[in-house]
């Protein structure tokens, strides 16, 4: 059966690979020394492939049909639609038995997720896979949420799913090291009049959290009140499902930097693997 | 006539230019939409608050300032200007 030897957490800023030399010095050397020591972990420890989980942003849905939840099924997946990402087009391999068990197990355990073929990687998922994997060559199965148009799944829902998604993973017997990595959030605001802005009190407040391993301030928070620290906030979501997948468990907070030349709170929150975090 | 067709015109309009890539930039169209006479106008000036106090979902109203050449927050003031800012509530992690 599969492991999930690692698993990560990491803002998905445009910016951070559109320009990255926008940001203070300081500032992107401590985000980018986080995800180095990611990608050194995921070597260490030999990942065969990622599930990887991020906000949907109309690149592969629009209101006429919109899932909250959705898994790409195909061999490969074409990423980054966005030409001006600084990211190479590629079809990107993913692990389709991988894609296809997860489905059938996040369904044996209640969940409905949409089943998508030709999906597109945008920048949610390119910006921090880049930073995993240069090459582009290690497969990702990749996974969209509606993080941004209501009615939407709850917090609490997303950690469900992130049970059943851990849960999916580690009953597959096709690989033996899997990683899970979540892309978006910490706080932003697009498209009305506070962008720009970055809650850092909410930021490090639920790093917080993340780093403690007690969702319970956080897991019943109404999604208006989410909102108030910004419309983009709501990414988050991932990082939630992520935590609910590795059980809980205390995450350790590599980096966070308020990047305002990116319009982002930046951020990357390490999990330690299924053994290890046993053996602790 | 609705917000709808108001975002369905934005948002085909961001897929044309995704298809265009470095090729010419095509022009917004909205024939074909149902738009009034002021929807018409907004997006085709374009008039950036007026189509956020419409209620244009922020994603859509982020792209196309991202493709009218707008970067990181210079937008900002364009929707401060709409007229429509939203209340700020108090939270459970402000201290």
């Amino acid at each position: 059966m599969a492991e999930i030897v690692m698993a990560y957490s990491a803002s998905h800023a445009p910016m951070m690979t559109a320009d990255p030399g926008s940001a203070p010095r300081e500032q992107a050397d401590n985000f980018f020394g986080a995800l180095e020591k990611v990608r050194d972990t995921a070597k260490e420890k030999g990942v065969q492939a990622i599930v990887m989980i991020t906000g949907e942003h109309f690149t592969n849905f629009f209101l006429d049909g919109l899932p909250q939840i959705a898994v790409g099924l195909d061999d490969a997946h074409l990423g980054p639609p966005e030409v001006w990402l600084q990211v190479p087009k590629k079809m990107v391999p993913s692990d389709p038995g991988l894609a296809a068990h997860i489905t059938a197990k996040l369904v044996e355990q209640g969940q409905q997720p949409a089943l998508s073929y030709g999906m597109k990687l945008d920048h949610g998922f390119m910006t921090v896979y880049y930073w995993l994997d240069n090459t582009m060559d290690l497969p990702m199965v990749p996974i969209v949420l509606n993080c941004t148009t209501p009615p939407l799944m709850t917090v609490r829902q997303f950690h469900e799913f992130g049970r059943a998604l851990g849960n999916a993973i580690r009953s597959y017997d096709g690989l033996e090291r899997v990683a899970l990595v979540a892309g978006g959030g910490l706080s932003h605001f697009v498209g009305e009049p506070r962008v720009g802005d970055i809650d850092e009190e909410f930021d490090t407040w639920l790093l917080d959290i993340l780093a403690k391993g007690d969702l319970s301030d956080i897991i019943d928070i109404p999604n208006d009140e989410l909102m108030e620290a910004g419309n983009g906030t709501g990414e988050i979501r991932s990082w939630i499902a992520l935590a609910g997948a590795m059980n809980d468990a205390p995450g350790e907070v590599l980096s966070y930097v308020p990047v305002y030349e990116w319009i982002n709170g930046m951020g990357v929150v390490l999990y330690k693997g299924d053994k290890e975090a046993a053996a602790v | 006539m609705t917000l709808y067709m108001v975002q369905r015109c934005l948002f085909d309009h961001l897929r044309r230019l995704e298809a265009a890539g470095d090729g010419p930039k095509p022009t917004i169209v909205t024939e074909g939409y149902d738009l009034t006479p002021e929807e018409v106008r907004a997006v085709s000036e374009p008039d950036i608050g007026a189509i956020y106090a419409m209620g244009t979902h922020p994603v859509i109203i982020n792209g196309f300032c991202r493709a009218l050449g707008y970067k990181r927050a210079d937008y900002r003031t364009l929707l401060e200007n709409s007229g429509v800012v939203p209340e700020r509530k108090k939270t459970r992690w402000q201290k």
